[in-house]
């Protein structure tokens, strides 16, 4: 028998809660779903969205939360451990799960830049220094002159920008650097309250905007939630549509990625799944189906009217979250204020999602090397912050596009499907449905057996298929990319290749370590 | 906002609250119970 350190654990049940939905809850909820919501068919879009959120979010976070949990008591933290846990006879099974490490990894050095983003326009909101700006493209200006697209008026560099990123990594690492309970546990507690009552704060003044400008009643609030919730029912029809809501679960509830499992194996044996992780769900839900959907698409309908929204929602996230929403705000009387408001809670947002990104590497430096957690943070920090300089230097590259296709995409469903096959088929079902319910405090429905055997898996490969069809063969072929911008995207495919083979000899390297120890621990 | 919208709007909001009540009363009774 090995011989298993002790590990961190949670603080209290509501701890894990916290941190799970501080995971999920990220600037997704904000700025992707209304955005998705408004082109996918409005109110018609949470028919599909709540099918694939019973048929498939909820199941993988069961699924994610009950291996998690089952991995921890073996002494491991990630996938590649978790995995050989759950399939010990197959010696390759434990390089499937380097995706899990991977992932996080490569979604953890893109975020942290634009988590800065939001850590500097709240502090700019406080100063004053785009609050004077009044129409799209001076705030746009704004924006590419901050990310050191272009030298303007507003900035002569990225100098600003990169502090802002320094400032945010070391924060990040500092928190982890104190552990589960000392670190992530406690951001979450106070982070999470905080960001629901800017998000409350936010709504309720979006709510009251009535119709600003007399000359156009028709411009006013409640057309604007009519924009966002008038069901088109032809969309759904459509099979994108379908897509579109499923992969939306998918990145809102942050399953597939391996942050759950990393974070559910701090768990005791005994602690319940069922009902914390519906809870974590449903925490995730409110931020975005309540708070996100009533702030910026509402807003911004009523300052540019029915025709302009409608590009306005297709122009992207960072143009809606950075551009169109402090424009809103600088119509409104306390610009500084409500501008810290929203920026803020998208950093909460944010560092509450990185921290957790963070873990699964950190985590496997610990159990699977026997390193002290302050060692892996700042071996953790080292590598990071290397990989992180791309993404800056080359945003107008198109690397940081690729970085989220292939950590926070492609990845992302294919470990989704490879840990539900483990799960049901591996592990097996009955044994599943009883280590599911170990120590749990509510009962999951008994549809859900035959839901997490036939449906779930089902709907993923169909999800699989259809995606590498439609818009991964085209991605992946480099299609749509601008000749200059290859050689960046070839480099950053080749440099994502290199993270993931040394992922893998590390992996190698730890298990012949154990071996070598005869089973124990070094 | 068309009566349809109104619908889905009450639909999901409800669907949601209803179940965050649900899951945190039943996690601070557990609490409390032990």
């Amino acid at each position: 028998m090995s011989e298993v350190k002790k590990r961190d654990n949670w603080g209290s049940r509501l701890g894990i809660i916290m941190a799970v939905a501080g995971s999920a809850i990220g600037l997704g909820n904000f700025l992707r779903f209304p955005a998705k919501a408004a082109a996918n068919g409005g109110g018609a879009f949470m028919i599909p969205y709540f099918i694939s959120l019973f048929l498939l979010g909820i199941p993988l976070m069961w699924i994610e939360w009950t291996l998690g949990r089952y991995g921890g008591g073996f002494g491991h933290g990630t996938a590649p451990g978790i995995f050989h846990s759950l399939w010990q006879k197959n010696r390759f099974i434990k390089y499937f799960g380097v995706i899990g490490i991977f992932g996080p990894l490569v979604i953890f050095i893109y975020y942290l830049f634009i988590e800065s983003w939001t850590l500097a326009y709240s502090f700019f909101a406080l100063t004053g220094k785009y609050t004077a700006l009044m129409d799209q493209n001076s705030l746009r200006s704004f924006l590419a002159g901050f990310q050191g697209l272009e030298k303007n008026q507003y900035f002569s560099g990225i100098g600003i920008a990169y502090a802002f990123f320094l400032a945010t990594f070391l924060l990040n690492i500092w928190v982890i650097y104190y552990g589960i309970k000392g670190g992530i546990e406690k951001l979450c507690k106070w982070a999470l309250p905080l960001l629901f009552i800017f998000g409350l704060v936010l709504m309720i003044r979006v709510m009251t905007l009535g119709s600003p400008d007399l000359s156009k009643p028709d411009w006013n609030i409640l057309a604007g939630f009519g924009f966002l919730w008038n069901p088109d029912f032809s969309a759904l029809k459509s099979a994108k549509v379908w897509l579109e809501a499923a992969g939306q679960i998918f990145f809102t509830l942050s399953v597939g990625i391996g942050v759950i499992l990393t974070y559910a194996s701090y768990l005791k044996k005994a602690d319940d799944v069922v009902l914390s992780g519906l809870t974590a769900a449903a925490t995730n839900e409110v931020a975005e189906v309540i708070f996100g959907a009533s702030i910026i698409i509402p807003a911004a309908f009523v300052f540019f009217g029915s025709v302009d929204i409608k590009s306005i929602a297709q122009s992207g996230v960072f143009n809606l979250g950075f551009v169109t929403m402090p424009l809103v705000l600088n119509k409104l009387p306390l610009p500084a204020l409500f501008g810290f408001f929203w920026f803020f809670l998208l950093f909460l947002a944010g560092i509450t999602s990185s921290v957790s990104l963070a873990q699964p590497a950190v985590a496997f430096l610990e159990d699977e090397f026997n390193i002290s957690r302050k060692r892996a943070a700042s071996i953790f920090g080292i590598v990071s912050f290397i990989l992180c300089q791309p993404g800056i230097f080359f945003l107008g590259r198109g690397v940081v596009n690729e970085l989220d296709f292939w950590g926070g995409t492609f990845f992302l469903v294919v470990f989704a499907t490879i840990e539900t096959v483990l799960f049901i088929w591996v592990f097996g079902m009955d044994k599943a449905w009883d280590e599911i319910h170990k120590g749990a405090d509510m009962a999951v429905p008994r549809a859900y057996k035959f839901i997490i055997k036939h449906i779930t898996p089902v709907f993923l490969f169909i999800i699989l298929g259809m995606w590498f069809i439609q818009e991964w063969l085209p991605i992946i072929m480099m299609k749509n990319i601008p000749g200059a911008d290859k050689p960046f995207v070839l480099g950053t495919r080749l440099g994502l290749l290199f993270v993931l083979i040394i992922l893998a000899i590390l992996v190698k390297i730890a298990w012949r370590r154990k071996k070598l120890h005869g089973g124990r621990r070094v | 906002m068309k009566l349809t919208g109104w619908i889905f709007i009450i639909f999901s909001w409800g669907l949601i609250i209803g179940m965050l009540t649900f899951c945190f009363i039943k996690v601070f009774s557990k609490k409390e119970a032990k």
